[in-house]
């Protein structure tokens, strides 16, 4: 579904590549989490993703994209939109319109997609996002949470196969954030989409997350099954990725010799974990 | 703190008109207020606004709208009035030295150009109360073929008030918790205390902006021709309407 092949990018008046040598794989259905320091070049990965680099924000470009079969660069931002949703950080800045229904028209609009057309995919992506009632409301009285799901109910309209969110939950209280990873969940579960979210909180892309994707100084660091990545305790940690404390337990139990075995993705798993090491102690 | 002319849904029979009707409307409104000479026909006018916002339900918002109008307009009113020579004299305003003559020319002028003032400039907030942007987007370039690109910047601008001054509001309470003081009355010195918000300001709504391009990049924007989802069309009220302020605009002529 996605296929980046030797990506480098250097923004205009940059000494830095934002990105070096990217090399990256992901196929249909797939939940992708990517994590890794500021400046890793998380969000520059993800513009790349949905052509608006290089079509909008310039500079070097070198390698290939291929969203969904489609060439990054030979085709224009508005035709990989039919691909590729786009979700951003800050739920402010990315509304334009002043009630729910005329958002989620907006890119509708834009591809001048017919007005029966429109009504029938408002009404799908309110459905599919889970905020069906929230379809008269003014986006001014929205919450966070509910703002950014308007956002994504916006991205899905146009029907894409695939939605990359940067750092959708950044400016989200816990609740907030849990409701956008559980509609991302029903997406990638009901409709097949794939999945690609850039994400700080290391304990939600654990419980979400079929395959991580850790980044640093432009470059994939390490890529793979959730619990694979999370096994490189020692490189997580020198790279300022915090793991999850259930992560942290496991991996300390193991740093005493005390476990062996995968490492656990959520409490109930950690309580597995733990509850097995204290029976093995009491023998 | 919210904006000063934002939508405000209710459903009444001026919020339910095409919004080509009230654009329609405040052109009667000018249009008649300039035909008139006198101060009571444009008080009439100007009366019939503020009935229409009341059945509206947006009275509330309204009238401290018309009263800082009319506060503007008094000041007007001082600066002319006592300049007018021609007419019988009423009476002056420093009575015993004779200085500030006030003739009855004078106070119709005044009270003319008071009145015309608030009443056309008031239909611009009861036009935008009771008219959602998008509609009116939709007529602008549908109807009045104005350019997409200059009626979608037209309601950016004002989609983006209450987003600034959320902005605004969390600027000042950062600069006032480092002690900061921003509470004077004098209207120089607050000329000077805000500069250090506006610099911010600028700086954060420029990058929301970018924030925004991207994401209706990412959505297509202006990537060819336009559909619209709403469709507007006029009713029968609207004729009615439009039948009315025309009978009102032909009436100075007739009287």
């Amino acid at each position: 579904m996605i296929q980046i092949k030797g990506l480098s990018f250097l923004y205009n008046d940059s000494k830095e590549p934002a990105l070096n040598n990217i090399n990256l794989q992901i196929g249909e259905g797939e939940f992708v989490g990517i994590v890794g320091p500021t400046g890793a070049g998380k969000s520059t990965l993800a513009l790349c993703l949905n052509g608006v680099i290089p079509h909008f924000l310039h500079g070097e470009f070198y390698g290939e994209v291929k969203v969904d079969g489609k060439d990054t660069v030979e085709n224009d931002c508005a035709r990989i939109a039919y691909s590729v949703g786009s979700v951003f950080q800050d739920p402010e800045a990315q509304i334009v319109s002043t009630r729910v229904e005329d958002e989620i028209a907006f890119g509708l609009e834009n591809l001048n997609i017919p007005r029966i057309e429109i009504a029938a995919r408002i009404k799908e992506s309110l459905e599919m996002t889970g905020i069906s009632d929230l379809r008269d409301y003014s986006t001014t009285q929205l919450s966070g949470g509910q703002k950014q799901r308007v956002a994504i109910a916006s991205a899905i309209a146009l029907r894409p196969k695939i939605l990359v969110l940067d750092e959708p939950t950044s400016e989200l209280d816990p609740k907030g954030s849990l409701d956008i990873f559980n509609t991302l969940q029903k997406l990638n579960k009901e409709y097949s989409i794939t999945i690609v979210v850039i994400e700080q909180k290391i304990q939600l892309l654990t419980e979400y997350c079929s395959r991580l994707v850790v980044m640093e100084k432009g470059s994939v660091l390490l890529d793979g099954p959730t619990r694979n990545v999370l096994a490189n305790q020692e490189i997580l940690q020198k790279i300022g990725v915090n793991s999850s404390p259930v992560t942290r337990l496991a991996y300390m139990l193991k740093k005493e010799g005390l476990y062996q075995g995968e490492f656990p993705i959520n409490v109930e798993e950690a309580y597995l974990v733990v509850s097995k090491v204290l029976s093995e102690k009491r023998r | 703190m919210p904006a000063m002319v934002e939508y405000i849904q209710t459903d009444s029979f001026f919020h339910r008109l095409n919004p080509i009707t009230k654009i329609l409307w405040t052109f009667a409104v000018l249009i008649i207020s300039f035909l008139f000479n006198s101060p009571i026909p444009i008080l009439v006018i100007l009366l019939s606004n503020l009935l229409i916002a009341l059945a509206s339900g947006i009275i509330k918002q309204v009238l401290p709208m018309m009263k800082a109008l009319f506060i503007f307009s008094f000041i007007l009113i001082l600066c002319q009035i006592f300049f007018v020579d021609e007419g019988k004299t009423l009476f002056y305003a420093i009575p015993y030295f004779n200085i500030g003559k006030v003739t009855d020319a004078g106070l119709n002028m005044s009270l003319v150009m008071s009145f015309r003032m608030v009443a056309t400039v008031s239909t611009i907030p009861i036009l935008m109360m009771t008219t959602p942007m998008t509609d009116m987007v939709v007529v602008l370039v549908e109807k009045l073929k104005i350019p997409f690109k200059y009626a979608f910047m037209f309601i950016t601008a004002l989609r983006f008030i209450p987003t600034l001054m959320g902005e605004i509001e969390q600027i000042m309470q950062a600069q006032m918790s480092r002690g900061y003081n921003s509470d004077t009355r004098n209207p120089f010195k607050k000329m000077v205390i805000v500069i250090p918000l506006a610099i911010p300001l600028l700086v954060s709504s420029i990058k929301k902006t970018e924030k925004m391009a991207i994401s209706m990049e990412a959505r297509g924007f202006a990537s060819g021709p336009r559909s619209y989802f709403r469709k507007i069309v006029m009713g029968k009220a609207d004729y009615a309407a439009l039948v009315l302020l025309l009978t009102a605009i032909l009436s100075p002529a007739l009287l």
